[in-house]
């Protein structure tokens, strides 16, 4: 009953609907826009929107294998066997290119896969195409997932990463639990959502905007007096009250993911969710698919969100006002926003990838660990364990806050 | 049932809002009168649980309130002074609402509800918002709430206050029908308000008590003191000056004025009986009259 009463609390102010409308059109508008700048091209024009996405999914009907070895092999050779014929080559001063039919016809409809195929026999730092096709030698055959292991081997290695041996040891076990060969496919709905998430942490800051009057607009408004005085006022009230903020939170974030997935989903469709991650970048260690990086990284928005709930709640129990609330919140938020890694490693970075903004960020191919003595863990996990336990620390100090709060 | 407040003080900084304060309440209606600052609402939010003592206790039948828990907040009933409301709820979803704070169960919820809110005679708008309702509605939602659960503690801070004098007398009435067997403490500087329902008078100042006196025998102290005297209006400035003049009635060219005085204040006045009301200001003096 007071679970019911507290979330009509929280529902029924004009506040939380208009807070909450203009979130969600946020929402609908920053995940709807790339299917609406969407363009894509063919030999002749510009093809936009839908009919650039149809034209898209269609070229990848071509290339919606699996990489063999034998495959990728044969998909160099042909692109060398392209460069051998001077007809085909064009040249700006600073490299060779494809042109005319052999690049509308054989580089255009797979060129994202080449280029992630490219990218596996590149150094780290070098971001060469197509062309670095040319200098490879395939006579014993691509060796591509030996490139595969081998690139992550140096990235690891790479000094400026500082991961310690235990770390390196940590990330290629979990590279070689990825399966190979890799399928390939369609995934453009999906790489948008995983791209995007940080894009939620607006929709965080609404809910939080929202729940912020749940005990300090009760000191406000002067209604404390009466509730602290009632007979549940200092201990089943405030269980309802976190509760019902909770509630609220969880059924307004999950609006919200709704509107950020069915757009992209909508629009590019839902192709690709069963295909593995390293698709988009061979050098990602996690061996998951695209649906299961957008579940463990929307989870972790989730936690994010419970934990700032928690904050939220604390804070309104200890201040007087809901907008001191907000003076607080808002930059825990959003300050992280305009702070930039300089690397992945350093205190610095590492605590920069844990706080809101940031943690919001899958941040899926690099190698981001914490070590704890012995344990190492991946930032999925350090993050995972931060907010549950900033909101179990929350939740206490919160009901605490307004138990002991002194009217006067 | 006794409630016993035992050397309460409440100290802000090095200020002293309740100062040692003892007393004894068994059921019956208490009228706490005292000039703005007095100490009366801090004293009020102690008995109700909402605000800490510095130091000495509040004990309900020789337990305390720390002891008690939940057990004490069930016994009581409290209107605060400026209290607010949730505009966007309807009278009946306010009520539901503090029943549950309150620990009423679903059926009781329900019929004290539409019980209190016919006996408050707010029943017809019992399902309009909140936002709708004028200064005296609330105040009778307020009390409303206040005996949801049939308290044995009734606790009202200033609750006349901002009502027009209709609306007083109303409220008045429904405090009188409610405090049947119970603790009733009323806070007000509004003295009439006290004088009609009050079984005793308590008068603050300064955080103590100067005065905790039975209604009937109150103005014991000052019988023989009050005046009664008619006196052109030119005169009544001077005589405004020199005593503690607590009404003044203009009368065609003359004014009536009623004081407060030890001896015969003027050649022709009259000793009239005491009200409360002359001695509040008895005790207050000036700080009264700014307040009036």
């Amino acid at each position: 009953m007071l679970i019911k009463y507290e979330f009509l609390k929280i529902l029924r102010k004009r506040s939380t609907l208009i807070i909450m409308a203009v979130s969600l059109i946020l929402t609908a508008f920053l995940f709807g826009l790339p299917a609406m700048q969407f363009q894509t091209y063919d030999q002749d024009k510009v093809i936009k929107g839908r009919a650039g996405i149809a034209h898209e999914k269609q070229q990848y009907l071509k290339v919606s294998v699996t990489l063999s070895e034998e495959y990728i092999t044969e998909t160099i050779r042909r692109v060398q066997k392209l460069f051998e014929d001077a007809d085909n080559v064009g040249y700006d001063g600073n490299e060779n290119f494809l042109i005319g039919d052999a690049y509308w016809e054989e580089i255009a409809p797979k060129e994202k896969l080449l280029n992630m195929i490219a990218k596996t026999y590149d150094s780290p730092n070098e971001n060469s195409g197509y062309q670095k096709f040319t200098d490879l030698d395939i006579s014993d055959g691509a060796g591509f997932y030996k490139a595969v292991e081998s690139k992550i081997e140096t990235l690891l290695d790479a000094p400026s990463r500082g991961l310690s041996d235990e770390q390196k040891e940590y990330w290629s076990d979990m590279a070689r639990k990825v399966d190979i060969p890799l399928k390939y496919g369609y995934y453009q709905g999906w790489e948008m959502i995983i791209t995007s998430f940080e894009l939620l942490m607006f929709a965080v800051l609404s809910i939080c905007i929202v729940i912020a009057p749940v005990f300090s607009g009760e000191y406000q408004a002067g209604t404390d007096a009466v509730l602290l005085s009632g007979k549940y006022g200092k201990t089943k009230l405030i269980t309802a009250k976190v509760t019902a903020s909770f509630l609220f939170a969880g059924i307004a974030f999950t609006l919200h993911v709704i509107v950020a997935w069915a757009l992209p989903l909508t629009a590019f469709g839902t192709d690709g969710w069963d295909l593995p991650v390293q698709i988009a970048n061979t050098a990602i260690p996690y061996p998951f698919t695209f649906l299961q990086t957008a579940l463990i990284s929307v989870g972790i928005v989730y936690l994010i969100l419970s934990a700032m709930t928690g904050l939220t709640l604390l804070l309104s129990s200890k201040m007087r006002t809901p907008y001191l609330v907000l003076i607080v919140l808002a930059p825990v938020l959003f300050i992280p926003m305009v702070l930039t890694p300089t690397g992945t490693s350093g205190i610095y970075n590492l605590i920069l990838f844990l706080l809101p903004y940031r943690a919001a960020m899958p941040e899926i191919g690099k190698y981001i660990s914490y070590q704890f003595g012995g344990l190492v863990m991946d930032v999925f996990s350090v993050r995972a364990v931060l907010y549950a336990v900033l909101t179990g620390l929350t939740i206490p100090l919160a009901r605490r806050g307004f138990k002991k709060h002194q009217v006067m | 049932m006794e409630l016993r407040l035992q050397h309460l003080s409440r100290r802000y900084g090095t200020k002293s809002a309740v100062d040692d304060v003892s007393v004894n309440f068994v059921p019956g209606v208490y009228g706490l009168l005292g000039a703005n600052g007095a100490g009366k609402t801090t004293l009020m939010r102690m008995i109700s649980g909402i605000l800490d003592a510095s130091s000495g206790e509040i004990r309900l039948n020789g337990r305390t309130i720390q002891e008690l828990g939940e057990k004490y907040y069930a016994h009581l009933g409290y209107i605060p002074q400026n209290f607010g409301f949730y505009p966007e709820f309807t009278a009946r979803e306010f009520m539901l609402y503090m029943a549950a704070v309150k620990g009423l169960g679903r059926r009781r919820a329900k019929s004290r509800t539409e019980t209190l809110l016919s006996m408050v005679n707010l029943q017809d708008a019992a399902d309009k918002k909140i936002k709708s309702y004028s200064g005296g509605m609330k105040q009778r939602l307020g009390i409303a709430q206040a005996e949801l659960n049939n308290p044995s503690i009734l606790i009202l801070d200033e609750p006349t206050a901002g009502l027009d004098p209709k609306e007083r007398v109303r409220f008045r009435n429904l405090i009188s029908d409610f405090a049947k067997e119970k603790i009733v403490i009323l806070s007000t500087h509004i003295v009439s308000d006290v004088s009609y329902i009050a079984d005793t008078i308590l008068m603050m100042k300064n955080g103590r008590f100067l005065l905790n006196e039975p209604i009937s025998t109150v103005t014991d102290d000052i019988r023989g003191k009050v005046w009664e005297v008619v006196v052109p209006e030119q005169k009544a400035a001077e005589y405004s000056a020199r005593f503690s003049v607590v009404n003044l009635h203009h009368e065609n060219n003359m004014v009536r004025l009623r004081m407060i005085n030890e001896d015969v204040p003027a050649a022709g006045a009259v000793m009239v009986e005491p009200g409360v009301e002359d001695l509040f200001l008895y005790y207050f003096g000036e700080e009264a009259q700014e307040e009036r």
